[in-house]
């Protein structure tokens, strides 16, 4: 884990959060900005994921390996089942299904940052 | 009881499924690494998040569900659910040595910033909302 780049996620799932909970507020349903804004993240999420993988095959040793590893198969699956989710919906709430996942996304992501600490690099 | 009643899955109840799901799979999943690991630390609060576990489980599928039998669900996995936060929110408040290991639930889910509190409020009151008659 690079606690520089968890925290910038962090910051960029809270602009997600932020962007469909005005486009419900402004009554728009989840569409093509929606899926871009995700893709957005989603890109870092499997950049972050792949790293901190690749961080524990090469001999990293979180505390508890196991549920960091679920956590970081989770990091990944969240936004875009949520977008899924998100976009069967066909009125102004489907903004706001993507600020939940947001901020799940958030709090995997502190939470991957708290379990990664002592794993030594 | 389902007749002219709204689906309680789309529009806003989509959100409170999506947070039900969430819960759901957070629920479950902790319950299960931790009956999983370390059962004899702390056997009563392990089966208690797993409990809550289904409750959630079984909530999500009764709000995201139509018909009669899924809004009969819904009801019976939420009231469950209001009465185990209350329960063992109180029961973790008044005797903490009883739970060593936190669960969902204890301390009104302050762990989860009271929203398994918050929660099942919300979705007694999207129930009896979605519940009434279009026409009523």
């Amino acid at each position: 884990m690079i606690s520089g780049l968890a925290f910038a996620l962090v910051a960029l799932a809270g602009a997600l959060a932020l962007f469909g909970l005005v486009t419900t507020l402004l009554g728009r349903p989840a569409g093509r900005p929606h899926a871009l804004a995700v893709s957005v993240v989603e890109a870092v999420l499997v950049a972050q994921a792949l790293l901190a993988a690749a961080r524990v095959f090469a001999g990293a040793r979180p505390p508890e390996t196991e549920t960091f590893l679920i956590y970081l198969m989770v990091s990944v699956c969240l936004l875009p089942l949520g977008l899924q989710f998100a976009r069967a919906e066909e009125t102004r709430w489907g903004g706001a299904v993507i600020a939940v996942a947001a901020v799940a996304e958030g709090i995997v992501v502190l939470r991957l940052l708290t379990l990664w600490a002592g794993a030594g690099g | 009881m389902a007749d002219g009643a709204r689906p309680t899955g789309s529009g806003m109840g989509r959100v409170l499924v999506a947070v039900y799901a969430l819960f759901a799979l957070a629920a479950s999943a902790r319950a299960g690494v931790q009956l999983a690991t370390r059962f004899y630390e702390a056997p009563l609060a392990y089966l208690l998040s797993a409990f809550a576990g289904v409750v959630y489980i079984l909530a999500t599928a009764g709000l995201a569900g139509r018909g009669r039998m899924a809004r009969r669900l819904a009801w019976t996995a939420v009231l469950i659910e209001l009465i185990g936060v209350l329960v063992v929110g109180t029961a973790s408040t008044a005797l903490p040595a009883d739970f060593p290991r936190a669960t969902v639930w204890s301390g009104y889910g302050v762990g989860y910033g009271w929203v398994p509190l918050v929660l099942p409020i919300f979705g007694l009151l999207w129930l009896r909302r979605t519940g009434r008659r279009q026409d009523g």
